[in-house]
């Protein structure tokens, strides 16, 4: 069985650590031939690690176009662009995440992304809520779950969960913060505003996007060893996401012995149980998991009985041989099964190429109105400026009496600044 | 009652042995319609046995990973004319000798394979070699796996985990036409005349409300997969063992919490010690001190070498 998991790069993140995982377990195999297939361009095969798995490659782009493969399987939304160069006997679409919802609104790499769903393919995908929103869009293609796998040798669970009756709550924020929809700052903040005594540290690898923030400890980068110690030293993982995939680190936590304070982000409700493994929080407010925090920190009891439930929750996640395992079947399947009807694909794809053009239309003609109403503005604006009494009136905004005198009004200027913009 | 036996024998207890025959029962019509029986994993047969009563199918294959639990299988069948197999279901030519054995038999096959899949190290071989019997041979395949997420503690004997979102990634990978059922733990009561006779009662069970927990998971993929009996099954609970199981629990917690607590003074008179003692070892450091300040003292007076000091310490 000859299969290629196309990939971006290998840079470290955790959806690239999912397929490499895989890759890794399923090169094991007997029979089977793994490569990864870096798309982009610039990137270079750089292969630590597994260099000793005869069946495991990393190959280029323009390698790979040379390979033939029973299944290629595109992982992220930017490599289906790769996905029908490869000469493969069926195509195959790993979805971690509805990635059109790492995008704003007005931004063209939301509907790219969300077209992806429309090409004709098989499924495979890592979260049930992923699964029927595909069974929902895509009812023609097969649909194939296999849920990530916990490294049992890392993040191995805990005989029992430690007891904290008397330190400070151990909070623990993870994340990345140059991600928007990850709300890390949010997340600080809530646990900045808890009443109890607390000691807040954050995971993150990227200091610079953090920037000041108030916490107890900034830990990070960190290796999965030292982030599963980091977890064993917690009673809480603070997560408090808008989007997540199969959202993982909770569920690391739990493993280590933690109970989590999290949003109700898709991927939760396939483990987190709101008052037996963990609580949930309402979207935005911070005050509201602050207290919860708080209860947390003052109610022990109801601390340790979530944290013991949580390793309940986590024996029975299937580690990566397990998870591999259902990934192979998935691909023994769509090896199996005739390729996907390309008609309904298309007739979808057109369907939701028109309405994204639709929307842009819209948000054009947006722009084109304010754009209009901006000069209609600024021209009059200009013409005064370059008058003499314009050019006095500037002279006189710098002097510090008339400063002092205007003062009063500041909110009406500020108003109709805003109102401007 | 928490218990790891993983074969089912005669001394098991009532409720996990009934659980275990329910799984059969379900099988049963099929298994005596008329074709071949394959049972992975028959273990010692106890609870085919009790499932099927007095009849048997024509023909059968047990499959064990151990021989001496199927000869057992076999003799407590009463089957001596079974075809028994040794076999690994994690290994391929393993399971295509048991597909050679079922050629020798007509009909369309039936088979089971009952609390198997958590014991393998690799399913994907048997999930494979069941697909294709399925297709060529029109088989009828029933298969459980255990809700490892209802239980506590993880059972030592499991190499794969199995919970609903396991399961459903399973049920996924079988054709898409197949048959699903929760299998649930029952409780009840029931009353016996005085004397001691046995009585048979016929049960209405409600099961099955919306946020019920499945102590296992139950699927079945094939032509036949719609005559599949549904029932439940309830014994005699055995309140004998019961008592002596909880009392036992309460026992040994009662005794681990005394122990707990003799260990708890042991360690706070010992912190006591302990302080004690680092008190006197300071007044004693304290002590040696002087000493070894007034012995240099004199040692420098009649000008020897500094006891327990360097060369260079010592007066020239």
């Amino acid at each position: 069985m000859r299969v290629a998991f196309l990939v971006n790069d290998l840079q470290l993140s955790g959806g690239v650590g999912v397929i490499v995982r895989h890759a890794k377990e399923l090169s094991t195999l007997e029979g089977w031939d793994v490569t990864l297939v870096l798309v982009r361009e610039e990137e270079q095969p750089s292969w630590h690690g597994y260099e000793h798995l005869p069946h495991l490659h990393v190959r280029t782009r323009e390698q790979a176009l040379c390979e033939h493969y029973d299944v290629a399987v595109a992982t992220w939304w930017e490599t289906t662009f790769t996905l029908f160069e490869l000469s493969a006997e069926r195509y195959a679409y790993f979805v971690q995440s509805l990635e059109d919802r790492f995008y704003h609104h007005d931004e063209a790499e939301r509907l790219g992304a969300g077209l992806t769903l429309d090409l004709p393919v098989a499924f495979i995908t890592e979260a049930r809520w992923i699964a029927d929103t595909l069974a929902g869009v895509r009812p023609d293609a097969s649909c194939y779950l296999v849920r990530n796998g916990i490294d049992k040798d890392v993040f191995g669970p805990l005989q029992r969960a430690p007891i904290n009756t008397a330190d400070p709550l151990r909070v623990l924020v993870e994340g990345s913060p140059s991600s928007w929809f990850k709300h890390v700052h949010d997340a600080i903040q809530a646990a900045g505003a808890m009443r109890e005594p607390r000691h807040v540290t954050v995971v993150c690898s990227d200091r610079e996007a953090l920037g000041d923030v108030v916490a107890d400890e900034i830990v990070g980068p960190l290796s999965h060893r030292e982030m599963a110690d980091l977890y064993e030293r917690t009673d809480v993982v603070l997560k408090l996401s808008s989007v997540e995939g199969m959202f993982g680190p909770p569920l690391e936590g739990f493993h280590r012995g933690a109970t989590c304070v999290v949003t109700p982000v898709t991927g939760h409700e396939e483990y987190v149980e709101h008052g037996w493994n963990g609580l949930l929080t309402d979207w935005g407010d911070l005050r509201g998991t602050a207290r919860q925090l708080d209860l947390l920190a003052r109610d022990r009891e109801l601390l340790h009985f979530l944290r013991i439930n949580a390793l309940e929750t986590a024996r029975a996640w299937p580690s990566w041989e397990q998870s591999s395992q259902f990934m192979a079947g998935a691909l023994l399947a769509i090896q199996r099964e005739p390729p996907p009807a390309a008609a309904a694909g298309a007739a979808r794809l057109l369907a939701d190429l028109r309405g994204g053009i639709e929307t842009y239309n819209g948000h054009l003609r947006e722009r084109m109105e304010f754009a209009r109403r901006a000069l209609r503005y600024e021209r009059p604006v200009a013409r005064l400026r370059r008058s003499p009494t314009g050019q006095r009136l500037i002279v006189l905004r710098r002097n510090r009496l008339v400063k002092f005198a205007a003062r009063p009004l500041r909110p009406l200027t500020r108003r109709a600044r805003d109102l401007l913009s | 009652m928490s218990d790891w036996q993983e074969r089912i024998t005669h001394e098991t207890a009532p409720a996990i042995r009934a659980e275990h025959e329910l799984r059969y029962r379900i099988a049963a019509p099929l298994i005596l319609a008329g074709g071949p029986w394959v049972d992975l994993g028959c273990g010692n047969g106890v609870a085919a046995a009790a499932a099927l009563g007095n009849e048997r199918p024509a023909h059968a294959v047990l499959v064990d990973v151990e021989a001496q639990a199927v000869a057992l299988a076999a003799r407590e069948l009463g089957m001596s004319t079974a075809v028994q197999l040794e076999g690994d279901l994690t290994d391929a030519d393993d399971l295509q000798r048991i597909g050679e054995a079922l050629r020798d038999f007509q009909g369309d096959p039936v088979v089971t394979c009952f609390e198997v899949v958590e014991h393998l190290s690799t399913f994907l071989p048997l999930l494979e070699w069941a697909g294709a019997l399925t297709r060529e041979r029109s088989a009828t395949f029933v298969i459980s796996v255990p809700n490892d997420a209802f239980w506590a503690i993880k059972n030592p004997h499991h190499l794969t985990a199995w919970s609903e979102g396991a399961f459903e990634e399973l049920r996924r990978l079988l054709p898409s036409e197949h048959t699903l059922f929760r299998q649930v733990a029952i409780t009840g009561s029931a009353l016996t005349g005085w004397d001691g006779e046995p009585v048979e009662h016929d049960l209405t069970i409600r099961v099955g409300a919306e946020g019920t927990v499945a102590t296992h998971f139950i699927a079945a993929v094939g032509p036949r997969r719609h005559d599949l009996w549904r029932g439940a099954l309830a014994v005699q609970t055995d309140m004998l063992e019961q008592r002596r199981w909880e009392r036992q629990r309460e026992s040994d917690a009662a005794v681990a919490q005394e122990v707990a607590n003799a260990q708890r003074a042991a360690v706070a008179s010992q912190d006591l010690t302990i302080a004690r003692q680092k008190k006197e070892l300071r007044e004693q450091t304290a002590q040696f001190d002087q000493w070894r300040a007034y012995i240099h003292e004199l040692e420098r007076e009649l000008g020897r070498p500094l006891s327990g000091a360097s060369a260079e310490d010592s007066p020239a």
